[in-house]
């Protein structure tokens, strides 16, 4: 005790002040970052405001039973610490017809890859900078003077019915009453105004917090009429109207002509993720990207508003990108898992292999520290340790620093994905071997 | 509604009449008097004054006695609406300032001035906001803030000097060309006056769009952060749209709120710049009835705008209630 104590305590100081200091910038390197950051924004905000012909993002699918592949995609944020790489370089594809969960704790890239799908990302510092995702659309076919084909229903005589007349809009036009062809887009090369046409009414998104995500000053039925008069061509106020009020009674709300005249602020926070959900689904999307569509809710509601996506799934055939960090959810709805850590895919399977068999030590933690009734020690398993620093990761395993089974090789290169079994890939040195 | 708005009322006549014992007190301890400023320019002259005059003189303006005794006796006044003359000139208080040429002069500077500054301020605050950090954004920062920091007795003299002096486009002052005949027609009188009117106005705008347009760019920010902007985007809604609609009632909420507030600021006048440009406004007109301790007018200046003050405060909670949803008032 005494002096050497004392000397000691000022030595760890020292060098605790020495490692602080390497987190701070010089003024000559802020500089820097700030001059690098705002060409290379202006780049590529120059990218999303550029006129371009449709062939230009027009592109072909590499399986055509996927409805949505992302292709190393990188998604940065620049900002003036320097560049954030939130996502980098994820690939993983949704098949027609099933829900793909993507999971990983706070800050791994989750919603930003999924604020990529829609070209959300907030610009000028939150930009795509390379990779592509390629969209299958299902959109209205035009004819030679660009207008939409209605289709007239025809009766067992082979008469036409009117279904509906776009000219003098008697009857209520709907989603199906034109012909649609496919198309593959590219998204990551799109400019932000053929981003339009998409959002809402080919891919829609469900967002984390209800209880924000409405705008408080119309009422609820302004803002679902919104979606439905902005992508049903020829709709009508009051066609609008009954899309929106047989919406609300979709998704399981009680009243909804009451609903539809109220305010967000005077509904429950339940009823809101309801409404939401409503408006996302209101012109029939293909995909649907539920970014943690539960984590505001409470656990009764959490379970009626996934069954819902369940329901819906099947009701208008389409895909759903399921954003959580909630295993217990990804268990119930996802046939496909990806997890991901600090901007990369670390581990992609389909749910029973993730949950079955988990390869990568981090989703093997993910897995035991969820709470679980059977367990017998009194307190929860944690990941030791925090997501590392997203600014200059290092070029080696980004998880070596918690990893319990680390080895020698950790210390080498990024590990790339191993194939453990077709639908099996997991990016960790532990699985090299196997494949050799 | 109603009896919301009743009960605002009452505590309003409380609150008036708080303003008026805090005016009344101040007014009768500043250093001088009308009185004493009178009996001094006399004994400047040369004549004579016995104390008995003086007391007299304390009399019949009312001003003898404490200062409680003289409010209770303005109160009593008031209360019979009776306002008062002018120690000055000895005419009703009411028909000196509520004539066309002081209160009409700066109301109409302050109303033109008003409206110009909301027209200009809130599209640079926009465009402002949705190019935030671009060189556009600079831009209109650095200029309107050049704007607020100019004093307005620099900046209007400059202007007349430019505009008035050097280029002579418009008249250096007053509200009216006295070579004008009464065989002028109407057209010419207007147009005579609204060039008279211009530079004050134009120095009035340039200074007060600074912080206007502050306040909407940064209201505009907030809100383009929010969440249900995200959602406006995410439902396939136009980047206009999305600004226009969605957004812009969202910043409204404060702008419209705040133009109640700006009722009283109406009728007070732009002092400084009514004397720089020699306006016969109001604004000028009670700075040279504060000098002189004329207690009636200042007494019924200052209760107007206080009545206004009242009046803005209670119609801009009421907006609150129109524009945003959420506002119920009980």
């Amino acid at each position: 005790m005494g002096v050497k104590d004392l000397l000691n305590r000022l030595k760890q100081n020292k060098e605790d002040k020495s490692e602080a200091k390497s987190h701070y910038l010089t003024g000559k390197e802020v500089r820097e970052i700030a001059k690098a950051n705002a060409k290379e924004m202006r780049r590529l905000e120059k990218e999303k405001r550029r006129k371009v012909p449709q062939e230009e993002f027009m592109s072909q699918m590499k399986d055509d039973n996927n409805i949505l592949e992302i292709e190393d995609l990188h998604s940065y944020f620049f900002t003036d610490q320097g560049v954030v790489k939130a996502v980098n370089g994820v690939t993983f594809s949704i098949p027609v017809n099933s829900t793909v969960g993507v999971v990983g704790e706070s800050g791994c890239g989750k919603s930003v890859t999924a604020m990529s799908v829609m070209r959300l990302l907030q610009g000028p510092t939150g930009q795509i900078v390379s990779g592509s995702i390629r969209f299958k659309a299902y959109d209205y076919k035009r004819d030679q003077d660009g207008k939409f084909v209605p289709i007239y229903e025809k009766d067992e005589n082979g008469e036409v019915v009117q279904e509906f007349d776009p000219k003098t809009k008697k009857n209520v036009p709907k989603i199906s009453g034109y012909e649609k062809v496919e198309a593959v887009y590219d998204i990551a090369k799109m400019p932000i105004h053929e981003m339009y046409r998409l959002r809402g009414r080919q891919i829609s998104m469900v967002f984390q917090e209800p209880m924000t995500s409405l705008n408080p000053v119309f009422t609820i039925g302004n803002q679902l009429d919104e979606v439905v008069l902005l992508h049903i061509p020829g709709s009508t106020k009051e066609s609008a109207k009954k899309r929106s009020i047989e919406m609300l009674n979709m998704v399981g709300i009680a009243m909804p002509e009451r609903v539809y005249a109220s305010y967000p602020h005077e509904l429950s926070g339940g009823m809101r993720q309801r409404v939401m959900i409503a408006m996302a689904l209101a012109c029939e999307p293909r995909l649907i990207i539920a970014d943690e569509p539960t984590t505001a809710l409470d656990v009764t509601i959490q379970a009626q508003v996934l069954d819902l996506f369940n329901d819906l799934k099947t009701k208008i055939n389409g895909s759903i990108l399921l954003i959580t960090h909630d295993l217990g959810v990804i268990a119930e709805m996802a046939d496909y898992v990806v997890v991901m850590y600090a901007g990369r895919i670390i581990e992609q399977g389909t749910a029973l292999e993730i949950f079955r068999n988990p390869l990568h030590p981090y989703t093997q933690g993910l897995q035991k520290s969820k709470p679980t009734m059977k367990s017998s020690s009194d307190t929860l398993y944690n990941i030791p340790g925090n997501v590392p620093n997203p600014i200059n990761m290092p070029n080696h395993c980004y998880f070596k620093e918690r990893c319990r089974s680390c080895i020698d090789k950790c210390s080498g290169e990024y590990p790339c994905m191993h194939q453990v079994s077709p639908t099996h890939f997991v990016a960790c040195h532990l699985y090299e071997s196997k494949e050799d | 509604m109603f009896k919301y708005i009743l009960k605002r009322i009452g505590i309003s006549i409380l609150i008036l009449l708080g303003v008026s014992v805090i005016l009344y007190t101040l007014l009768r301890c500043m250093p001088t008097d009308y009185i004493e400023q009178q009996i001094i320019a006399l004994a400047g002259s040369g004549v004579t004054v016995t104390e008995e005059y003086v007391q007299a003189m304390y009399r019949a303006y009312g001003l003898d006695g404490t200062i409680i005794q003289g409010y209770f006796r303005w109160l009593g006044n008031i209360a019979r609406l009776e306002f008062g003359t002018s120690f000055i000139n000895h005419r009703p208080v009411l028909q000196e300032i509520f004539s066309a040429d002081k209160i009409g002069t700066s109301f109409f500077v302050a109303l033109v001035s008003t409206i110009f500054e909301f027209m200009i301020a809130i599209p640079l605050g926009i465009t402002a906001a949705t190019h935030q950090y671009s060189f556009r954004d600079y831009l209109v920062t650095v200029l309107v803030l050049m704007g607020i920091s100019l004093p307005s007795f620099f900046f209007g003299q400059m202007l007349k000097n430019i505009f008035a002096i050097k280029l002579g486009w418009f008249p250096v002052s007053g509200v009216k060309d006295p070579s004008l005949g009464a065989e002028a027609s109407q057209a010419v009188i207007l147009v005579d006056y609204l060039r008279h009117m211009f530079l004050p106005i134009l120095t009035v705008v340039i200074l007060s769009i600074g912080s206007r347009m502050r306040m909407t760019r940064t209201n505009m920010l907030e809100v383009l952060n929010a969440d249900y902007i995200r959602t406006a985007r995410a439902k396939g809604l136009n980047e206009s749209k999305v600004i226009y609609k969605h957004a812009f009632r969202n910043t409204m909420i404060p702008l419209v709120t705040g133009l109640a507030g700006l009722i009283p600021s109406l009728f007070s006048g732009a002092m400084i710049t009514e004397s720089v440009f020699d306006l016969t406004g109001i604004g000028s007109y009670a700075l040279n009835a504060m000098q002189v301790a004329d207690i009636p007018v200042v007494m019924t200046y200052n209760m107007f705008l206080a009545v206004l003050s009242v009046t803005g405060v209670l119609l801009a909670d009421l907006m609150y209630a129109v524009v945003d949803p959420r506002v119920k008032l009980a």
